[in-house]
């Protein structure tokens, strides 16, 4: 078989293979933007690739009103960019002492970490909620982007970790014969070697947290708590009434809102991320 | 390893942890919970189908106008156990919960482990705005005794509500139907809804079982009276052997094997009662708070109605015999700072302006006898205080499901199995004496 | 050169061990104790009971169901999403024209790159309400509604196929990550190599099985840790998507649900911790044994 003809086919099973993918993603979210324009009635009952009856945005006003969603997401990114970057800060910080400095505990200290990686949160919730209250930060976002940073410690190690080892020995060795400081060393050099990793690692934190669900529940409460919850909080909060009162418009709008602002950050920095990644998946 | 924070949760945890100092005032005719008059009070609402503005406009501002110096603390959450459980688990609870929704916690568990306070003071308190009566006096029969546990009344249960089965009074009309009271009829009824193609009959399997093993269980009241259900209640041997749940599972069983569509075990409930609402649905069990909850998505002209449950000539209760119970949980942790303040809380609720307001905002009846007397309520509310007067004394009610989650949560998958899964009144029954079993044991 | 080693190390692990050490490994070691308790979690008071919250695990049938759940998605995720992924970035990457001697990836790749990504941004509770739809047991639902017109009768999909809709769903949002990582490690790996490859006539299919994937090794080891540990959660869209949370009747139990059932709604936490611990000792067990088994030089180039 020739090359070509071997490429022709390949490229038209393949395109029919990725569209149909594409459209199996992009299916469900189209039809979560135009529920937001639906009616209970239809959106239950009715054809769900029908349109709505009459184009009434008064669902977006709804969720944006009633559900806060513009205050909870910029909560959330106010929580999600502190913690992912002291996550990251301190997890490479770790990681790489771990990786490339030999003394007493070293794998001690490296199991310790890794062991909380595969800790399910809500079982421990009870005594972290103790833990919290303790310290006095219940139902503030220094205590949620505390715990956050925590509990993505033990992924963040694991992987960096794994990755600090690969970086070539001489380059740190050079700098260091150069009188570069230990720290400097790390900020400087090995810090920009690792960008690949740091930059998948980050993404990963970033989806983590933002998507975290349970932990703010259990540690943003009290009085006046509803001001400060995140997204996912806010959604939540929509669902359980559209269970009640029956708004699931204004949950689909509520969905809509949330979803458009990720796309586009998503789409504005594909080009990086990948580029990122690019330079050290393989090495 | 040092551990920085060592020995701070087994002071929560560990051992007894110290109580808190209560904050008491002096008992007085015009304030005989003996509240103390500044304290701070912390209120935990559920906000579901009720809202939370029945606290905050009516039960909060009638609280603070007796109390002028105190503080109201107000918080609101969906998943009450998530948030509250730490806090009773360190014993600093807050001073009222509204215990309800999908995640509400264990009842009995919190009764058991003595984090309830016992209400009797409460219930023999003079009323705040009805003259000469306590405010026991002042409740529907059997309110007080369906928080009452090991003899003493800990929980109130707020909202009284009726169970039947709802229809649309239009579509009856239309169609020349009319209201059966006799099994034979209800079946003959079923057969005609099936020719016009509508769904006969149909329950919410995703998250509202627990509509369908209310009507299992009526129907199990009505055929062996009453006491089928204390059995159940207080873990009899056998109660869920009897012979009238047997054939009540029997004859709903066929109800749901030939009656049924079965992707409504895959629904949730507001979707099925979405359903009903365009006319797809003959008969739909649920409380009377349905009316409210589709307020939204009810077509014009549909006319809520309800029925009781049919029966049979060989019943021990008639025909009209209903479920009706007060229901939603409010209680006041025994372990709060202001014990006194969270009961005075209740004993606002339970006055008949914060009763009065509270149907008003909600469309639901409180268990303060009269209350709503001349409010403007839907048809659907109206059909339901009608089945209630006829009922007269034949009401029941059951509270296994609040005592012992484990039984709950077992009832509601044996049900969706005989109803949509092809089980059997015997493997029901089986399931849930072998669960009881094990409750009991475990006691 | 050793100067200032000492205390880089201790200052560069200080703040990361004492946040963990507060914050989750306190916690764990709260939840082990726990475990050997009868606490119902709604008091202060507890006895000690040994051994006795595990004894019951062992003869709890519940566990024993949601544990076959667990081992499905196990074998299922990881084998999917990154047999999905692997194929997908290789198309995107490699399955268009020749320029200049190297294989391009199709037209409009980088459309899909961003497409696929999507489902990865979108937090599981929303997730959870879509789904909803999409598995709607009726004509309503998106998936039926197009079964409905090949006159295929509705599937009861959360009924009946429970397990597999919620690993569909996993699968869904998962596969847009792998493509992403694993285009990137294919971008990275030398031209001259497939160049080479392709001189000598081998065909794309043979150049994805010999060089592309072994070559890949390291990064296809990594997502099958991560997605072996995702198999062992599952806990928010069981959660917000299955009939009565885990069922019907049990059949989409997972651990994480049970051990919430247990603690909080049923009020046993020292049973439920008990079942926390195991779930941790498997997910350990499973992320030593796989970084174990795919160990394998990694291929110089």
């Amino acid at each position: 078989m020739s090359v070509k003809k071997d490429v022709k086919l390949l490229a038209g099973a393949g395109h029919v293979m990725l569209a149909m993918w594409a459209l199996m993603v992009i299916g469900p979210l189209l039809f979560t933007f135009i529920a937001s324009f639906k009616s209970n009635t239809e959106i239950f009952l009715g054809n769900p690739f029908a349109l709505p009856a009459t184009w009434d945005f008064g669902a977006f006003g709804r969720a944006w009103r009633e559900a806060h969603i513009g205050t909870y997401f910029l909560n959330s990114v106010i929580v999600v960019g502190v913690s992912t970057f002291g996550t990251m800060l301190l997890g490479s910080m770790a990681a790489y002492v771990l990786a490339r400095y030999q003394f007493r505990f070293n794998r001690a200290i490296y199991y310790y970490f890794v062991a909380g990686l595969a800790f399910p949160v809500y079982v421990v919730l009870t005594p972290l909620y103790l833990v919290v209250q303790a310290a006095g930060l219940l139902g503030t976002h220094t205590g949620l982007i505390l715990v956050y940073i925590a509990y993505s410690l033990p992924f963040t190690i694991f992987f960096l970790a794994a990755f600090f080892k690969t970086l070539p020995n001489a380059v740190a060795e050079a700098a260091l014969i150069d009188g570069a400081s230990h720290t400097k060393l790390f900020f400087r050099v090995m810090l920009p070697m690792a960008k690949p990793g740091l930059v998948s690692i980050t993404i990963f934190n970033l989806i983590g947290q933002w998507n975290q669900y349970v932990l703010p529940v259990a540690l943003l409460q009290g009085e006046g708590a509803e001001s400060k919850w995140v997204l996912t909080q806010g959604i939540a909060d929509i669902s359980t009434s559209a269970g009640y009162e029956a708004d699931w418009a204004a949950l689909f709008a509520a969905l809509t809102i949330a979803i458009i602002p990720m796309v586009a950050v998503y789409a504005f920095f594909q080009r990086q991320i990948q580029s990122g990644l690019t330079a050290g998946a393989v090495k | 390893m040092a551990v920085p924070a060592a020995g701070l949760l087994s002071a929560c945890v560990g051992t007894a942890g110290e109580q808190q100092p209560k904050a008491e005032g002096d008992k007085t005719p015009e304030n005989p919970l003996g509240v103390k008059e500044d304290a701070e009070l912390e209120v935990v609402i559920f906000n579901g189908g009720l809202g939370t503005k029945y606290a905050t406009d009516a039960h909060i501002p009638s609280y603070k106008k007796k109390f002028p110096k105190a503080t109201v603390k107000y918080s609101a959450a969906e998943e009450i156990s998530t948030v509250l459980q730490p806090r009773f688990a360190s014993n600093l609870p807050p001073d009222m919960v509204n215990n309800a929704g999908s995640k509400l916690m264990d009842q009995g568990k919190l009764i058991e482990a003595g984090q309830v306070a016992d209400l009797s003071d409460l219930f023999a308190a003079p009323s705040l705005d009805i003259a000469g009566k306590t405010v026991g006096q002042t409740l529907l029969p059997g309110t007080i005794e369906q928080g009452t546990f090991n003899g003493k009344p800990y929980l109130l249960n707020y909202a009284f509500s009726v169970f039947g089965l709802w229809y649309s009074g239009k579509l009856f009309k239309d169609n020349g139907w009319t209201a059966p009271s006799t099994w034979a009829d209800f079946t003959a009824l079923l057969d005609k809804m099936r020719a016009k193609g509508i769904t006969p009959y149909a329950y919410a399997g995703a998250n509202a079982a627990y509509y369908q093993y209310t009507v299992i269980l009526t129907t199990a009241a009505k055929i062996g009276g009453a006491d089928v259900l204390k059995n159940i209640d207080t873990l009899a041997d056998n109660a869920w052997k009897a012979p009238a749940v047997k054939q009540a599972a029997e004859l709903w069983g066929q109800i749901g094997a030939k009656y049924t569509d079965k992707s409504h075990l895959s629904l949730k409930h507001t979707e099925v009662q979405l359903q009903q609402n365009q006319a797809k649905i003959g008969f739909y069990p649920s409380g009377s708070w349905l009316e409210n909850e589709q307020a939204k998505d009810t077509p014009a002209g549909f006319d809520y109605q309800v029925m009781p449950l049919p029966g049979n000539s060989g019943d021990k209760l008639p025909a009209a015999a209903i479920y009706a119970a007060p229901g939603e949980i409010y209680f006041v942790p025994s372990k709060g700072k202001n014990v006194n303040g969270g009961k005075e809380y209740l004993r606002h609720m339970l006055s008949k302006d914060g009763a009065r307001k509270f149907t008003e905002l909600t469309k639901s009846l409180t268990v303060v006898s009269g209350a709503a007397e001349g409010l403007d309520i839907a048809p659907g509310l109206t059909s339901a205080t009608k089945m209630l007067k006829a009922a007269g004394q034949d009401i029941f009610s059951f509270r296994f499901d609040v005592q012992y989650k484990k039984l709950d949560d077992e009832c509601r998958n044996a049900t969706n199995e005989l109803m949509f899964q092809g089980g059997s009144a015997d493997k029901f029954c089986e399931r849930m004496q072998k669960v009881a079993d094990e409750v009991k044991k475990s006691k | 050169m050793r100067h200032g080693r000492n205390p880089f190390v201790v200052g560069f692990l200080v703040t990361p061990i004492a946040l963990y050490t507060i914050f989750v490994a306190y916690p764990i070691a709260e939840l082990i104790r726990i475990s050997l308790t009868d606490w119902s979690g709604l008091s202060p008071e507890f006895t000690f009971v040994g051994l006795d919250n595990f004894g019951k695990i062992l003869t709890d049938d519940k566990v024993w169901q949601a544990v076959q759940h667990h081992l499905l998605l196990l074998i299922a995720l990881p084998l999917v999403t990154i047999a999905l992924a692997l194929l997908f970035s290789f198309l995107l990457n490699m399955g268009g024209g020749t320029r200049s001697g190297l294989a391009t990836g199709v037209w409009g790749s980088k459309f899909y790159r961003v497409v696929f990504f999507l489902p990865q941004v979108l937090a599981v509770v929303i997730v959870g309400v879509i789904f909803g739809r999409v598995y709607g047991p009726d004509q309503s639902g998106i998936l039926n509604s197009l079964l409905g017109r090949l006159n295929v009768e509705p599937v009861q999909f959360m009924a009946e196929w429970g397990m597999l809709s919620i690993l569909g769903v996993l699968i869904w949002q998962a596969v847009g990550f792998y493509v992403v990582l694993f285009s990137a490690g294919m971008a990275s790996i030398p031209g001259e190599l497939y160049e080479a490859a392709v001189i000598d006539g081998a065909s794309r299919v043979t150049v994805f099985f010999r060089i592309t994937i072994p070559l890949l090794w390291e990064t296809i080891r990594v997502a099958w840790v991560y997605l072996g540990i995702l198999a062992f959660d599952a806990f928010a869209l069981v959660m917000v998507m299955t009939i009565e949370q885990g069922g019907p009747d049990g059949d989409t139990s997972v651990l994480p649900v049970l051990i919430y059932k247990q603690g909080i709604r049923e009020s046993e936490y020292g049973y439920a911790a008990a079942l926390g611990v195991s779930l941790f000792l498997l997910t350990v067990t499973f992320a030593a044994l796989a970084l174990r088994a795919g160990r394998r030089d990694t291929l110089e180039h």
